[in-house]
């Protein structure tokens, strides 16, 4: 029995349910409901509803419900469609129509007739036992079912909710204390109830709202449950940080129901801003002290967790950036793409296959060698991520393959993407050889002519390579001309673009796929040293090995982290690619970000010997980091990297890429600046993460040129010659 | 007159979420009067685009004069950008072209100024979002009006990000003439359709622009689509250019846009080049 006993009043409904579904199945059969089901629209998207578009609204889930076990009949509803159309009319951002027949009066007639009357997505609200049910939800155009924790095991919990997923659909699911929500959590729950009515009592207590709410992790849709008779339950649930409310009684009861809803999304919009602002609701004052006391008590919170985490940021917007600066042409596919990965972050067959080939393909979890050698020529201790050794040698395979698997279930077969270095464009072409796909790559034509060899590399694993000679030439007008491809072939096509940047979901999905980066590097560094870092070190263009490895660390307010910019020739020469240090907000590639720009908007060329961080925009939850000052970025110039690039490569017997050789330029003057204000005792102690974005082999000719290292007029020479005179 | 009505009273999902309370149809839309006259001659405007400083400056004016001149009822002029991501290869090379030549977003409103004093057609500016934002969405707003613009056109500008040119179109009295496509959904054609004024302006193909031999047949279905949700004038553009077009759209759209064709005359034959296939498009060739 999947059923959890509990003793309660829920116990003797779920009796009376089980006896109801028995007598529908023998009627109409689960293949039956199945077909029904696969023949109906896709379910509309109820956790984006419920969550709302803008994080300042508070959402009302509005119920057609006819009577309850606490209060008896509440309203005599002749017409359920009409009163959810008013609903609907009021601002309902969804609605739940009471199916269980015994207690609550409701039926599937009256969810039919709501699914006939509104456009939003409408909730199936029944004590969810049996898979037949959520079949059966969906085959009648339900969008949304109710889970309850308390009423199923934790193997029952789980199953129900892939199945709803899969259905397209989302679970409400319901708690009603802190085991319960840890346990709805642990199952990937996307929106989470908590209901304030007592099982066992039917007593309704508001506050255990407020006591509950700040448990469930921020990026979960949030709802309270129970207990409205007016605005000030509403006031008190936003103001604990509810998205949504979810209430019934009052509507039925109302003689103007959309009015109230549209009153209530006010006043829980103006609470909820109190609470985005940290403040708490007055009745819940003396209580929320006590339990900061008590946390206070128990030590540090785990990271990640807790309010004011910086972790996990959703999109689409990091602060002021981020966002969605797009061609109508290319909303439908950024919606299914985002729908696509949020079902995938929470679907273990996905994680396992993503697990399984970040293992057994590129060979994670990657290193973390101390670099003694290199270390006591600096000055500090440094420890460096290995991405270097991932197979096609450099971060950019973890990306590739958490997006050419989304692409798979998207059932699209070709991979377009742009490449600077060619890293990012020889791990999609591998990827696309990998799933059998087909693959074009955008490269500037200057770019294909400083990476001669990668280019080759991706024509052997059979990618076509196309250099875009527009504008200048380089990585910003092969993102322009991918984006072009893209708008005319969305239907087959996935543009797996290769940086934390761009229109959402974009920026927060290219660091979902490298937060591994952060995660390993913090449990390995643990393990190695007995500690935390003093600094994390990673070289920014786009940014995606930075924000992969800052990710792990955002939350230890004690680790600095700095994020390496090309400076090419110099800042002051204007040929750099320091796009935060010099930049200035804009709209590029479909976010708001820093840009290197001139007055009138026009993007300005950017300068750097490496052709990965190439770029004059950076992703916007970089941008967001800079403003609020939690990453420090600094500009490193060519000669900089250059010569770290050689230091790295003398003392380690450890060739890095140009692009990496930024960070560890970048920890080479942090460790300078250590030893002038410490001492080199103390500085000799501090500990530098270096992420290790990507080996040097593919940059061996410029940098045998740039060391004169090549006899004259060879041909590699030449080769090299082209790469230096960008 | 009457006072402005809300667009949106009481609407639900996206729209409400997205659209302000506020927001109001464009009262005295300058392209709406200029569509309905086009509709009350039984035929459908002809909505013309040049980029402002093709070749140079001066040609750019003196083409935008002689298309107004010759049959064009509205003129975008486009704001040369550097990463014109829904442009083909025609458009993208001349305003690469303009750009080495050094043209300036103040010279789109010298431009427009030409077509507003110059000509009878009705001048629009047609930008990719972020010359705007830098000029600033209030200061580009204005000095669009004192030129005597009447909108402006947006191709990577979704309403969904559009705060602040809900409140400074409304401001001064312009029209928001945001894009759909054939993907667009219900729910967004719904929102972008209420978030419109003037005209709504539907792509006609999944693809960037450049003239095309055939005109889809999925633009018949954008337009249909767009009217269903509440839209009262759509034009079509994307891959039109020449009268047999114009004719064949003009049977179910309220305007028909040209764009890569007319850039291509202008670099061809100059100013009487676009003169001539205005008059060509237009049906008085």
């Amino acid at each position: 029995m999947s059923q959890q006993r509990t003793n309660t009043v829920l116990d003797q409904i779920i009796e009376g349910v089980r006896e109801d579904l028995e007598a529908r199945r023998a009627v109409v059969s689960l293949q039956q409901l199945q077909r029904t089901a696969k023949a109906q629209a896709p379910a509309l998207d109820a956790e984006s509803a419920l969550r709302g578009e803008e994080p300042g609204s508070v959402q009302v889930l509005s119920e057609v419900k006819r009577s309850s076990p606490s209060k008896g009949a509440l309203a005599d509803i002749a017409d359920p469609a009409a009163l959810a159309a008013s609903y609907e009319q009021g601002g309902a951002s969804a609605i739940s129509v009471l199916t269980e027949k015994r207690r609550f009066g409701g039926s599937l007639t009256d969810l039919d007739a709501v699914r006939q009357a509104v456009n939003v997505p409408v909730l199936r609200k029944d004590f969810t036992v049996d898979e037949y049910q959520i079949w059966e939800a969906r085959a009648h155009g339900a969008d949304m079912v109710l889970l309850i924790v308390a009423a199923l095991d934790d193997e029952t919990l789980r199953r129900f909710l892939d199945l709803t997923h899969e259905l397209g659909m989302h679970a409400l699911v319901e708690t009603h204390t802190p085991e319960e929500i840890e346990r709805a959590v642990a199952v990937g729950a996307r929106i989470i109830g908590v209901n304030t009515r007592n099982l066992k009592t039917l007593e309704v207590d508001v506050h255990t709202f407020g006591r509950l709410a700040d448990q469930i992790p921020t990026d979960a849709v949030i709802i309270a449950e129970s207990g409205v008779a007016g605005e000030d339950q509403i006031k008190l649930y936003a103001g604990h940080g509810a998205n949504a409310v979810l209430t019934g009684e009052v509507l039925v009861k109302s003689d103007d129901p959309a009015r109230t809803i549209s009153r209530f999304r006010d006043v829980g919009a103006a609470a909820r801003a109190d609470f985005l602002a940290g403040k708490k609701p007055p009745a819940a004052q003396a209580e929320f002290a006590a339990q900061q006391l008590a946390a206070s008590a128990d030590g540090a919170a785990s990271p990640g967790s807790g309010e004011g985490s910086l972790k996990n940021a959703p999109g689409p917007y990091f602060g002021d950036f981020g966002g969605r600066w797009m061609p109508e042409s290319l909303v439908a596919a950024l919606d299914e793409l985002t729908e696509v990965f949020d079902k995938a972050r929470v679907d273990d067959e996905f994680q396992d296959e993503f697990k399984r080939l970040s293992r057994d393909y590129s060979g994670r979890p990657s290193l973390l060698t101390e670099a003694k050698r290199f270390g006591e020529s600096i000055g500090a201790r440094v420890f460096l991520k290995r991405e270097d050794l991932n197979h096609t040698g450099s971060h950019k395979i973890n990306n590739v393959l958490g997006q050419a698997l989304l692409a798979q279930r998207m059932g699209k077969n070709r991979l377009i993407a742009e490449t600077g270095a060619g890293q990012h464009g020889v791990a999609t072409a591998t990827a696309a050889a990998l799933f059998g796909m087909e693959c074009c790559i955008y490269m500037g034509e200057e770019d294909t002519r400083r990476q001669a060899l990668n280019v080759a590399r991706m024509r052997l694993l059979g990618a076509e390579v196309v250099p875009v000679s527009h504008g200048s030439a380089t990585l910003k007008d092969a993102i322009n001309e991918a984006l072009r491809d893209w708008v005319a072939s969305v239907d087959t096509t996935h543009y797996l673009l290769g940086t934390a940047a761009g229109p959402h979901p974009f920026p927060a999905m290219v660091r979902y796929f490298h937060e591994q980066i952060g995660e390993e590097a913090r449990e390995q560094i643990l393990e190695k040293a007995g500690r935390l870092p003093d600094a994390v070190t990673a070289c920014v263009g786009g940014g995606s090995n930075a924000i992969g490895i800052f990710h792990g660390f955002l939350d230890d307010a004690e680790v600095e982290l700095y994020g390496n910019e090309a400076g090419g020739d110099g800042v002051d020469t204007g040929r750099h690619a320091a796009t935060i240090t010099l930049g200035r907000p804009g709209v590029l590639h479909g976010a708001k970000t820093f840009l290197m720009q001139d007055t009138d908007g026009q993007t300005i060329e950017s300068h750097s010997i490496s052709a990965g961080l190439d770029y004059p925009a950076v992703g916007p939850e970089h941008s967001h980091l800079h403003a609020i000052g939690r990453v420090k970025y600094e500009a490193i110039t060519d000669t900089q990297a250059m010569e770290a690039f050689k230091l790295l490569s003398r003392t380690e017997g450890i060739i890095p890429a140009i692009e990496s050789s930024h960070a560890l330029a970048g920890a080479r003057d942090l460790a300078g600046r250590w030893v002038k204000d410490l001492g080199p005792e103390a500085a000799a102690e501090k500990i530098i993460v270096v992420s290790l974005s990507g080996r040097g082999d593919k940059d061996v000719a410029t940098a045998a040129e740039w060391f004169d290292m090549l006899p004259e007029d060879s041909h590699e020479e030449q080769v090299g010659q082209k790469g230096e005179q960008l | 007159m009457s006072a402005p009505e809300s667009v949106r009273p009481g609407v639900g999902g996206l729209a409400e979420r997205i659209l302000p309370k506020d927001l109001t149809r464009n009262p005295d839309s300058k392209l709406a009067a200029r569509i309905a006259q086009c509709k009350a001659e039984g035929r459908p405007a002809l909505v013309g685009y040049l980029p402002a400083g093709y070749p140079t400056v001066e040609e750019s004016v003196e083409a935008a004069v002689a298309l107004g001149q010759n049959g064009a009822d509205i003129i975008e002029i486009g704001i040369p950008y550097s990463d014109p991501v829904m442009d083909g290869t025609v458009i993208q090379n001349a305003t690469t072209q303009a750009l080495a030549n050094g043209v300036r977003v103040a010279d789109a409103f010298t431009v427009v100024q030409a077509v507003s004093e110059r000509t009878d057609a009705v001048p629009v500016v047609m930008t990719y979002w972020n010359p705007v934002l830098q000029t600033g969405v209030d200061e580009f707003s204005r000095r669009l009006r004192e030129a005597g613009g009447a909108g402006m056109i947006t191709p990577d500008l979704i309403p969904d990000e559009a705060g602040d040119w809900f409140e400074a179109s409304q401001k001064y009295g312009l029209d928001r003439i945001f894009l759909v496509a054939p993907s667009t959904t219900r729910e967004r054609m719904d929102m972008t359709v209420k978030a419109s004024s003037g005209f709504v302006y539907a792509v006609s193909i999944m693809g960037v622009t450049g003239a095309r031999d055939q005109v889809s047949s999925a633009a018949e279905d954008v337009v249909a689509r767009a009217r269903e949700a509440g839209a009262e004038n759509v034009c079509v553009g994307l891959g039109v250019s020449n009268r047999g077009h114009v004719e064949e759209i003009g049977a179910y759209a309220d305007g028909v846009i040209v764009g890569t064709a007319l850039v291509r005359a202008l670099g061809e034959g100059g100013p009487e080049a676009v003169g001539r296939l205005a008059a060509e498009l237009s049906g008085r060739g």
